[in-house]
């Protein structure tokens, strides 16, 4: 496994959420089809092997470990990442975060508010303080990539 | 001595009824203060507030009584032998972090050793390691048998190599499991050690003696026995407290400054620098005093009844990995859903409004060496009630359904 064939496969699956996961999350009624939806999204994320996991990978500030990996195409002015959880809803989460911003420009991601997009998701009251903390660190390594 | 009536002894804690919802089985990590507590403070502060020591006037000398009357107190729920052995500080942390501090150059000389155990609280590791490493003094580390409970023959064989200082809890705050803290202050006093004793679970747990214990040290902290946060304890022997370099100077803790040096006053003052918590001992004192009018027996035994029904709920829910063990056990369980993060875990409790800690509790190391990522921990106070127990439960089966489905 190379980060090139990870980004590859993260691409379609965040596609995949966004148009589809996203919309059935906001339709479901009761807590635990949201939190069985959550989970389910973030397992169509490929894991990062073990042996990829390098120490300097790790986000810190998550009450579980989480890790992220990036891509930048210059040419193009894109960001890609990748990134993995070993708690599911946290990963569920964050798959969603990341099917907000993968792909986009530098001057986009350092525009991106991820309180904001959660609120118009409706997503926000689902964000309790402990698992927010998580994202919300997530969410800073992503945009400590911009340039 | 007030028999215990459960439903009488939660009526006195209004957090539940501003929280009717929840079951809050959190409790190792704080308890909830009951009336007495929140009006000794709010009363002082209405009506009693000057600083302590310092004032030639009245309303000082009042202050300073019903702070100097909380030490009185606190020294007579513990049993110390005499109230300058009850040092106000911030909690245990605090305490420990004073005690390590404290030990180095007068006690602990570079080439010496410290042995805690591998079952600590990061309160009892770290200010270790940090004061260790500068002094060149050795840390050892009792490791744990398959039961999770401090290995004893590893304990004694570590014991032989003279550390000048024995450092462990009475309950540990991952697991429940009260260690055999007599037998372990008197093999390690045998070998000539200081004890200290990190008691921050271990106070609400029993009535505890500390002139029967022995230990040199005996350390907690007030908002895990019902008082309030920023306050704690640091008790030591006379002796022991004496060998104690002050981790922090300032105000009231010295007799005489000038430029070139400073003479430190007596006990307790020279270990309690700078205006100290006033309302917060007054605070933890009333805990004290009202703790000591209910039968703490029964309190017990309502504890243990909790903790014997919800560990009867658990062997129906399958798939769990408990790592506490129900005997000998403070009423704390530590389990995990098998295969399942105990973070996700923690977060479907939460939303069925079970407040319950997932993570490492401040224990790394011990999940390390089980290789866990954690666990869940439920932990119950006398104000727990059944319903709270098959509430728990029922959340906790929702939990792994939803998991594993
Ligand atoms: C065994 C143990 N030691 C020390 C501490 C630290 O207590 P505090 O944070 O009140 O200083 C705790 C609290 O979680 C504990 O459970």
């Amino acid at each position: 496994m190379t980060l090139d064939q990870l980004l590859t496969d993260t691409k379609p699956a965040l596609s995949q959420i966004y148009a589809e996961d996203l919309p059935e999350l906001s339709q479901a009624r009761d807590w635990q089809s949201k939190y069985r939806i959550l989970m389910q999204l973030g397992r169509k994320l490929p894991p990062i092997p073990e042996k990829m996991k390098q120490p300097s990978l790790l986000v810190k500030g998550c009450e579980s470990r989480a890790w992220l990996m990036h891509y930048y195409n210059q040419h193009q002015d894109q960001h890609f990442f990748v990134l993995d959880s070993e708690a599911r809803i946290v990963k569920g989460l964050m798959a969603i975060m990341l099917s907000l911003v993968n792909g986009m420009s530098n001057a986009e991601l350092k525009k991106f508010e991820l309180a904001h997009a959660f609120d118009k998701l409706n997503l926000k009251p689902y964000l309790s303080q402990s698992r927010g903390s998580g994202l919300n660190a997530m969410m800073a390594r992503i945009k400590d990539c911009c340039r | 001595m007030q028999p215990f009536d459960p439903v009488n002894f939660r009526g006195q804690f209004q957090f539940f009824q501003h929280n009717p919802g929840w079951v809050y089985l959190d409790n190792a990590a704080t308890m909830h203060k009951p009336d007495v507590v929140v009006n000794a403070i709010t009363s002082f502060y209405q009506r009693n507030n000057s600083n302590v020591h310092r004032g030639a006037h009245t309303l000082s000398q009042n202050a300073t009584r019903a702070f100097e009357q909380a030490r009185d107190d606190i020294a007579t729920f513990i049993n110390a032998g005499a109230r300058q052995q009850i040092i106000f500080c911030s909690g245990a942390t605090a305490a420990l972090n004073q005690i390590a501090f404290g030990l180095m150059h007068t006690v602990l000389q570079p080439g010496d050793r410290v042995l805690i155990t591998a079952l600590e609280h990061h309160a009892n590791i770290v200010p270790w390691q940090l004061h260790c490493s500068r002094f060149g003094v050795t840390l050892d580390v009792v490791p744990l048998d398959t039961e999770h409970k401090v290995d004893q023959q590893a304990f004694a064989e570590l014991l032989a190599l003279k550390p000048k200082v024995v450092s462990f809890s009475h309950i540990s705050n991952v697991l429940g499991h009260i260690q055999p803290v007599a037998h372990m202050i008197s093999q390690a006093k045998a070998t000539g050690a200081l004890t200290v004793i990190d008691g921050a679970q271990g106070i609400v747990h029993d009535k505890i003696d500390v002139q029967a214990l022995d230990a040199d040290f005996y350390v907690w902290s007030g908002h895990k026995l019902y008082g309030p946060t920023g306050i704690g304890v640091l008790y030591g022997k006379t002796a022991a407290l004496e060998l104690l370099t002050p981790i922090f100077a300032g105000g009231e803790m010295i007799s005489e400054v000038n430029f070139s040096h400073s003479l430190f006053n007596i006990l307790p003052f020279r270990l309690e620098a700078g205006t100290p918590d006033i309302a917060g001992a007054i605070g933890l004192a009333a805990a004290c005093n009202w703790l000591q009018k209910i039968n703490s027996e029964q309190v017990k035994n309502y504890k243990a009844m909790l903790l014997k029904q919800f560990f009867a709920g658990l062997k129906k829910i399958g798939g769990l990995d408990i790592l506490s063990s129900p005997v000998h056990n403070a009423g704390i369980v530590a389990l995990n859903v098998q295969g399942e993060h105990p973070a996700d875990v923690a977060e479907l409790l939460n939303q069925q409004a079970v407040a319950v800690r997932g993570g490492q509790h401040c224990a790394m190391p011990f999940f390390s060496q089980l290789g866990l990522a954690g666990a869940v921990r439920f932990s119950f106070a006398p104000y727990n009630t059944e319903a709270d127990v098959a509430t728990s439960l029922q959340a906790l089966t929702q939990a792994a359904e939803i998991l594993t489905a």
